[in-house]
């Protein structure tokens, strides 16, 4: 198993894949928090509009998390290296697990860069607009670790949500699609589902910094409910894998 | 390297062969919905060989390939590699090595990175890799990635993978495609050298004429059927050369 987890971590680097994530997640975080600062100044003097946009880190890093995890994947389907990765560790349990744990060490790195940028950022932008930041330690190192956290279990996630889909198209425009519009219509309640939103993996990942406290789930349940959920991902990948055929 | 001529149609090994068969096939069936695509297929291989796995396009020779590898289950039958399913030895990439139809590469990466990544995963030491570049002359483009290189060099990487774990038996599909002349006779000196030292190589192809050139035992496979299997000398005794047995048997003389 540590075998399978150094060539996994090892395939992550040997291509520029994770750097371009990395990359495109760092400009998105930057220009989502200036863009959330040009709002009017009485919005942004709100406690909780400040922990919304310090906090964008979280969602773009689980975002950006997930696909690393899904194209750990898909990549190897769609290049068909996954053939000479199971002739070589034909147990593909073990190859899954692997990548569940190479994204998810990584994701962490994601969710750490993309925490630290936004309140950074963010931070300074109030700041700039001569805005009081009304937010303590306790709430940044809140935010930042529920951005590690969130973008380390999104990328468990995207493994099994890789694993079981296999196309790489689908599944990526299937991870976007959710995080970037299902959650949020479900939320804006226009689907007459009441508060089932705030269970929902994209909800739960926000709510793990502590951000909008007054609909999501307090950070400790969040963390435990999206630990159950990347949990359930990586062993349906698992099984799905060990139990078809590889093209 | 006539004995066995007094047992047609019973695959006999040849040269110096011999011992517990290196591959069991028996009775292997895959079928995908209705599409029967291995139907009822029996062969073995032995050491000191190299056996030409031979059919027409579509004739099932990668799905069989792919159900020995264990990439894919079979609906009936067993395909075993020194007696044990593929995916129950203790470590396979050190006794099997398996170039497959499709290169199996990322663009991405570079050959060098390929290899190690594997090497990796099967704990075989880093300089393992850099020997294997050499032994298929690819140490010159070992640090470009793979997107560059041309489909013979790809084909010739692949096979580094495949000699990655030093095996006993090769299986490789279709190798010589995207081979240049002068890289096909290494090829054939290569896979006779290592039958020679003990290894048996199973190689799917359509290409009859090369092929002749390099096997000692023939599996002709139709429609996921068994035609015949033997030895080529054998087969071909009544005077016909490998493609007139090949088109005969397969009904597509006329």
């Amino acid at each position: 198993m540590r075998m399978q987890l150094r060539a996994e971590l090892f395939k992550l680097r040997s291509t520029r894949t994770a750097l371009g994530l990395f990359a495109a997640m760092t400009g998105l975080v930057l220009l989502a928090v200036v863009l959330h600062s040009l709002l009017p100044a009485a919005a942004l003097a709100n406690r909780n509009n400040q922990l919304t946009i310090l906090g964008r880190g979280e969602f773009l890093g689980a975002l950006f998390a997930a696909l690393l995890g899904a194209l750990s994947v898909t990549a190897e389907i769609r290049h068909g290296t996954i053939r000479p990765t199971f002739r070589f560790t034909p147990r593909r349990d073990r190859v899954i697990a692997a990548k569940v744990l190479a994204s998810v060490l990584i994701g962490a790195g994601f969710g750490l860069v993309a925490g630290t940028v936004a309140a950074a950022a963010g931070a300074a932008a109030l700041r700039t607009r001569g805005i009081d930041v009304r937010l303590d330690s306790g709430d940044y190192v809140l935010l930042v670790a529920g951005s590690m956290a969130a973008a380390a279990l999104w990328a468990a996630i995207g493994v099994g949500v890789g694993a079981i889909v296999r196309h790489q198209v689908p599944t990526v425009a299937g991870i976007c699609a959710w995080l970037l519009f299902v959650e949020g219509l479900l939320a804006g309640d226009l689907v007459g589902l009441g508060d089932v939103f705030k269970f929902l993996p994209g909800s739960a990942a926000t709510a793990i910094s502590g951000q909008e406290p007054e609909t999501l789930l307090a950070p400790a349940v969040a963390l435990g409910l999206l630990a159950v959920y990347a949990a359930a991902a990586a062993v349906a990948g698992a099984f799905a894998t060990s139990h078809r055929d590889v093209g | 390297m006539t004995e066995g001529v007094d047992k047609p149609g019973a695959l006999v090994p040849s040269g110096k062969g011999g011992g517990d068969p290196v591959v069991t096939v028996n009775s292997l069936t895959k079928r995908f919905g209705e599409l029967v695509a291995v139907d009822d297929l029996t062969f073995s291989l032995h050491r000191g060989t190299v056996t030409g796995f031979l059919g027409p396009n579509g004739a099932g020779k990668t799905t069989t390939l792919r159900l020995l590898l264990g990439l894919a289950e079979p609906t009936a039958g067993v395909a075993l590699v020194f007696g044990r399913r593929y995916r129950d030895l203790d470590s396979p990439a050190r006794r099997v090595g398996a170039v497959l139809e499709s290169s199996d590469l990322h663009p991405g990466r570079s050959g060098a990175d390929h290899l190690r990544a594997l090497a990796m995963a099967a704990e075989i030491p880093p300089a393992r890799g850099a020997q294997v570049l050499a032994l298929v002359e690819l140490e010159a483009a070992a640090r470009r990635r793979v997107r560059t290189y041309s489909l013979g060099m790809r084909q010739r990487l692949a096979l580094a993978a495949a000699l990655l774990g030093d095996p006993e038996l090769l299986v490789l599909d279709e190798p010589a495609n995207g081979l240049d002349p002068a890289g096909v006779h290494w090829l054939r000196r290569f896979l006779r050298g290592f039958a020679e030292q003990g290894g048996a190589v199973l190689v799917s192809s359509h290409m009859l004429a090369e092929a002749a050139q390099t096997v000692d035992d023939v599996v002709i496979i139709d429609r996921g059927r068994l035609l015949a299997t033997g030895r080529l000398d054998e087969l071909t005794e009544r005077g016909g050369t490998l493609e007139d047995v090949f088109l005969e048997l397969t009904g597509a003389a006329s």
